[in-house]
């Protein structure tokens, strides 16, 4: 479980960029964060990790301060899949970069153990382990950047505009991946996104900031159907779910082209029979 | 003003083409929206229309591209540079200044702008973009976004005639980047800017670009007016290029209606489409 506790942090010489934010993501959750360019997004997932320290409030995770928590117990908790994945990529081979992270974090296991792991993870991303990440696609090498963080096994997953300069089959690659570790394995996900179909398609909840304060928490189509919500934070709902607003009440439910279409046919029956 | 006749590049020590047999012609004031998946060769088309190709990045150049009648092979990089604008997919990689006011007078001075029309062009930029209120800030302390549009800002600074972009608004929230479309748009038809513009978010092409070419690797698979690209949906999510949801609508009301409905590329034609559809 993860709490945040009137949290806010500044940099330096600046007004906060998060400010007296609280709120509880349990196990297994899907979360997105959304909000404006500048709202607040990253510096929350970074409090989370632990990457910076609140300058007021407490972050937990299962109960532990991530001010006094260690580094290493919390790189074992939480992975962090970075907007772009050259920030995070630092080996010359995939292997290395994969057994890079698990040596770090799970060196107790012994090589022979982690060797395992490693072939394990570079089979079921389709790697042969001997490319050399950069000169990988973009979508390749985020894809690595995912591998290496999943092959630790973390509990909660943050990821940081995972899709940003993905084509549409990467995306739906990295997304599904994603998807299938926090169906199966209960891993917690919170993610910063700005692809709001993205959202739509794959999480559950949704937390909106702006200007660093949290404007709202509910389930994500809630929160998309709020039209005052949407303008206040600066944020375009999905397609789908404007043009059912404008459509009005009898598409209430319809969030998918398929609802739509489903609900249009139905009203057009409707009325032909009356 | 861009012409590609038969281009085929490939990069030096590499074996296969980046791009193959390159016919596209964009009209003065033309609006062309590049969509492929990655690898496709959208980045070294974009390289091709300012130069970069081939005399920053060498390797063997079969065919021509033009630019307002210049051969970008014949003319060196600062003369297409003084027609051609261009922001880069990483912007850190083009911001070379610490402020922001400084990386936009770089290039007003570089350009041999007079001084007493600095002062002007910098504000109107700032105002375009919308980061008037950035001017005296540190780069280092902006966000992605922010960084963006002060890549794109000091691009507008020196009115290119020729606006190449490629993926521009890769970091900015959804409204900023109808911001940056609505802005390419106003430059498009009041100053007759042409327009080139690689970009992933499908949904914006749609609604502004005047025609779509559509790359898959090297070669252009579609081009044309948007809507008839469109037209051709399920071909574009073949090869890794997703339409928007409207677009799908309209495929899926045709499916189960038995009867062809419009393509759709923006949200009041698909509400357009169901109201006409309830009747």
């Amino acid at each position: 479980m993860i709490k945040l506790d009137h949290v806010s942090f500044a940099y330096p010489e600046q007004g906060p960029s998060v400010n007296d934010v609280s709120f509880q993501v349990e196990d297994g959750e899907f979360v997105a964060i959304l909000g404006a360019n500048g709202a607040g997004k990253t510096t929350t997932v970074r409090l989370i990790d632990g990457l910076i320290r609140p300058t007021q409030g407490r972050v937990e995770i299962n109960g532990a301060d991530t001010v006094t928590s260690s580094v290493s117990e919390r790189a074992r908790r939480v992975g962090f899949l970075f907007q772009n994945p050259d920030r995070q990529i630092c080996k010359n081979t995939v292997r290395e970069e994969i057994l890079f992270g698990l040596r770090t974090v799970r060196g107790e296991e012994g090589e022979e153990a982690l060797q395992a792991r490693c072939d394990e993870v570079l089979k079921d991303f389709g790697f042969s382990g001997e490319e050399e990440p950069f000169s990988l696609s973009r979508g390749q090498r985020q894809r690595v950047a995912l591998a290496s963080i999943l092959a630790v096994e973390p509990e909660i997953l943050i990821l940081d505009e995972p899709t940003t300069g993905l084509d549409y089959f990467e995306c739906c690659h990295i997304m599904d991946r994603i998807r299938r570790m926090n169906e199966e394995k209960n891993v917690t996900v919170i993610m910063v996104c700005h692809d709001m179909e993205v959202v739509l398609d794959y999480a559950e909840r949704a937390l909106v900031m702006a200007g660093g304060k949290l404007l709202a928490d509910g389930p994500v189509r809630e929160v998309f159907r709020n039209e005052e919500l949407m303008e206040s934070a600066s944020i375009l709902s999905p397609q789908m779910i404007s043009l059912s607003l404008r459509l009005g009440e009898g598409f209430r439910d319809a969030d998918t082209a398929e609802d739509i279409a489903d609900t249009a046919l139905a009203a057009r029956k409707g009325g032909a029979q009356a | 003003m861009i012409e590609f006749k038969d281009l085929t590049f490939t990069y030096k020590d590499e074996t296969k083409p980046a791009l193959q047999e390159i016919r596209l012609s964009v009209p003065e004031g033309g609006f062309l929206g590049v969509i492929g998946p990655a690898g496709a060769g959208k980045t070294t088309l974009a390289r091709a229309i300012t130069g970069m190709i081939p005399h920053h990045y060498p390797g063997d150049f079969y065919g021509s591209v033009t630019v307002n009648g210049l051969d970008t092979v014949d003319t060196s990089i600062l003369d297409i540079s003084r027609l051609v604008g261009m922001v880069f997919q990483d912007v850190d990689s083009q911001i070379i200044s610490p402020l922001v006011e400084d990386e936009i007078l770089y290039g007003l001075e570089n350009f041999g702008i007079p001084r007493e029309e600095i002062p002007r062009r910098m504000e109107d930029a700032l105002e375009k973009v919308g980061i008037a209120d950035l001017r005296e800030r540190m780069v280092t302390s902006l966000s992605g976004g922010q960084r963006q549009k002060v890549a794109i800002a000091s691009i507008i600074a020196l009115q290119p005639r020729v606006l190449v972009m490629d993926e521009p608004t890769g970091e900015l929230d959804p409204r900023s980047s109808r911001q940056i479309f609505s802005l390419l748009k106003e430059l498009n038809e009041e100053q007759g800017i042409t327009v080139v513009v690689i970009e992933q978010k499908i949904m914006l092409l749609c609604e502004f670009a005047k025609e779509l070419a559509v790359l898959s690797e090297g070669r252009i698979v579609r081009q044309g007016p948007t809507r008839d690209v469109l037209a051709h949906a399920e071909e574009l999510q073949a090869i890794g290029v997703n339409c928007p949801r409207v677009n799908t609508l309209s495929r899926i009301l045709s499916q189960k209606t038995g009867t062809e409905q419009p393509v759709c590329v923006n949200l009041d034609e698909a509400e357009t489409m169901v109201r006409r559809l309830i009747g």
